[in-house]
């Protein structure tokens, strides 16, 4: 069984955080640039799982434990990824 | 925690109330649609208004002069927060937004979405599909580097070689007769006013016809009315689905953004031009690489356009071409197959062109080359229909039929891998043939003629025995071979 809420609450913790960091990337340069675009590739992300998760719920479905692994393995590389650019 | 949650369902209640979020004026959604093939069109619009926000942004600074418009695409590459990065964004979902059409439409005709009572939805998707190639094509040319520049010259010219009217008119329409500036500047007309005012026009022409008619019905599977007839409302289930998918696209948008940033080419001039082969971008690659056969060079060349015409007017028709009643694949082999031929074709002509920028390509080539991609796809394809029946497999509900399914995988692939096969000896052998012919006898010419041959001659001897097996599982043989039944047992055949 997932802890749904425990999901969807991190998965805004982690919205919020990275929507934070993008006011704080600096507009100018290839590397910088390409920061913003992962953490809003993280950010987008991260929505399209909870409203994977909610529409489910919704629906009376079963919530796919493989699609939630992949989402969260998903962005923890995107995370890492971020790095590269630093 | 339930004060809470009250608390937020009143000001939903409230808002809903309001504005009118949850009053049915679209009709719901079906269950079966939540998937994202059924989509590909709404994902094709979510790129058209990404195209839309970072096309506004990036007018804020763009020039549209001969003298500015490089210079100015390069200030806001280097020197406007976020430049390049809009820039790539822009460009890469330009062509996500002409990949995606092209899956939209061709999911439409696999599926053959087109038929009654959809026919118009069909006409106005391709008109569509055409005025976005238009967006690619206007938007090229205005960072006016030399790719670019000489890309659209390209284009410019094959419209040239029309036939006078429609050529003048053409001309007269988006370039005009003020040379460079004018030409920039009628591009970036229709690239940022007509073009977009005439794709929201049909939108919603099209979004009408789908709000009359509804989402087409699934095509595999039990008949609809077996299906649990359970649907969801717009707002909010399909919305937020809807919103999720545009995420995941954005999201795939963006790293591959991050990953493969733009770099802008040199500005154009004449001089730098002479030095550089022009190729339009790879959207255009299959016309442009039709328009290189050596056939169709000079005199032949409006005949290459009408033929490009042809299946571009074909396409759009299609409705009334593919009269059938059915709208499973499994009952349209012939359209399915030239749909596979099709995109096969695509694919092979657009990599042939990358791969050959500026080169005239013989016809013996082209004929060798496309005939054998057609006689590949077209055979792999009718194999298929035959192994699996044009009724389609069954589905599996227990280990005998798994079993069986199984048995007709394999019987497909062979029959796949041999047609294939068969195909590249033919063509090897035509190719040893013409040799011999055209340069007379040698070592290595008679050793190709022997080598193709002897393979085509295993493959042949491989599909009749296929083929035998295949009926003698059937029992249907009228004259049987011992020495095609080694290792044949009765029981086989159950």
């Amino acid at each position: 069984m997932i802890p749904i809420r425990r999901v969807v609450t991190l998965l805004l913790v982690l919205q919020l955080v990275s929507t934070v960091y993008l006011w704080t990337v600096n507009g100018i340069g290839t590397a910088s640039e390409a920061r913003f675009a992962v953490f809003l590739a993280v950010n987008l992300l991260s929505f399209s799982t909870v409203t994977y998760v909610y529409t489910h719920e919704k629906w009376e479905e079963a919530v796919s434990r493989g699609w939630i692994l992949a989402a969260a393995l998903g962005l923890a590389l995107l995370l890492l990824f971020s790095l590269y650019f630093s | 925690m339930t004060e809470t949650s009250g608390r937020w369902a009143r000001l939903a209640a409230w808002f809903d109330t309001r504005l009118g979020l949850t009053y049915p004026l679209l009709r719901e959604a079906p269950r079966y649609s939540i998937n994202p093939f059924y989509w590909l069109g709404a994902l094709t619009v979510v790129a058209f208004l990404i195209q839309g926000v970072t096309g506004i942004m990036m007018m804020l600074y763009y020039v549209p002069s001969p003298a500015d418009a490089f210079g100015s695409t390069q200030y806001i590459f280097q020197s406007v927060y976020y430049g390049r990065f809009l820039q790539t964004v822009h460009l890469y979902t330009a062509y996500a937004m002409i990949m995606l059409a092209f899956m939209h439409m061709m999911r439409g005709y696999f599926v053959s979405v087109y038929k009654k009572p959809r026919e118009m939805m069909w006409v106005v998707g391709m008109v569509m599909g055409f005025v976005t190639l238009g967006f690619g094509f206007t938007g090229y040319l205005l960072p006016w580097t030399v790719v670019s520049k000489s890309a659209t010259d390209v284009g410019i010219g094959i419209i040239d070689a029309l036939p006078g009217t429609i050529s003048s008119f053409l001309s007269f329409l988006i370039v005009g007769a003020g040379g460079d500036a004018t030409e920039l500047l009628r591009f970036y007309d229709l690239h940022v006013v007509v073009l977009p005012a005439v794709l929201l026009v049909l939108l919603t022409v099209k979004m009408y016809m789908l709000e009359a008619h509804g989402v087409a019905e699934p095509t595999t599977g039990p008949p609809i009315e077996q299906k649990a007839s359970r649907s969801l409302p717009i707002f909010p289930d399909v919305t937020i689905y809807l919103l999720g998918l545009a995420a995941m696209f954005g999201s795939a948008m963006l790293l591959i953004s991050a990953i493969f940033p733009l770099s802008l080419p040199p500005m154009y001039s004449p001089q730098l031009a002479a030095q550089f082969t022009a190729q339009p971008d790879w959207y255009f690659l299959w016309i442009y690489q039709i328009l290189k056969i050596s056939a169709f060079e000079g005199s032949g060349l409006p005949v290459a356009l009408g033929l490009v015409t042809l299946i571009l007017v074909a396409l759009l028709a299609l409705p009334f071409i593919d009269r059938g009643s059915s709208r499973r694949i499994a009952e349209r082999p012939i359209f399915v197959t030239v749909g596979l031929i099709f995109i096969a074709e695509l694919f092979v002509l657009a990599y042939w062109g990358l791969e050959s920028p500026g080169q005239v390509i013989a016809t013996d080539d082209a004929a060798m080359i496309l005939g054998a991609v057609a006689l590949i796809v077209g055979t792999s394809s009718f194999a298929l229909y035959t192994v699996f029946g044009q009724r389609g497999a069954p589905s599996p509900d227990s280990r005998e039929k798994v079993s069986k399914m199984q048995g007709k995988f394999a019987t497909a692939l062979a029959f796949v891998l041999l047609l294939s096969g068969g195909a590249m000896a033919i063509g090897a052998s035509l190719n040893a043939i013409v040799r011999v012919v055209l340069y007379g006898t040698s070592a290595s010419s008679l050793d190709q003629l022997g080598l193709s041959i002897g393979f085509l001659s295993v493959v042949a001897f491989s599909t009749v025995f296929l083929m035998y097996r295949m009926e003698l599982a059937g029992a249907s043989l009228k004259r049987r071979f011992d020495w095609l039944e080694i290792g044949w047992s009765a029981n086989d055949s159950n």
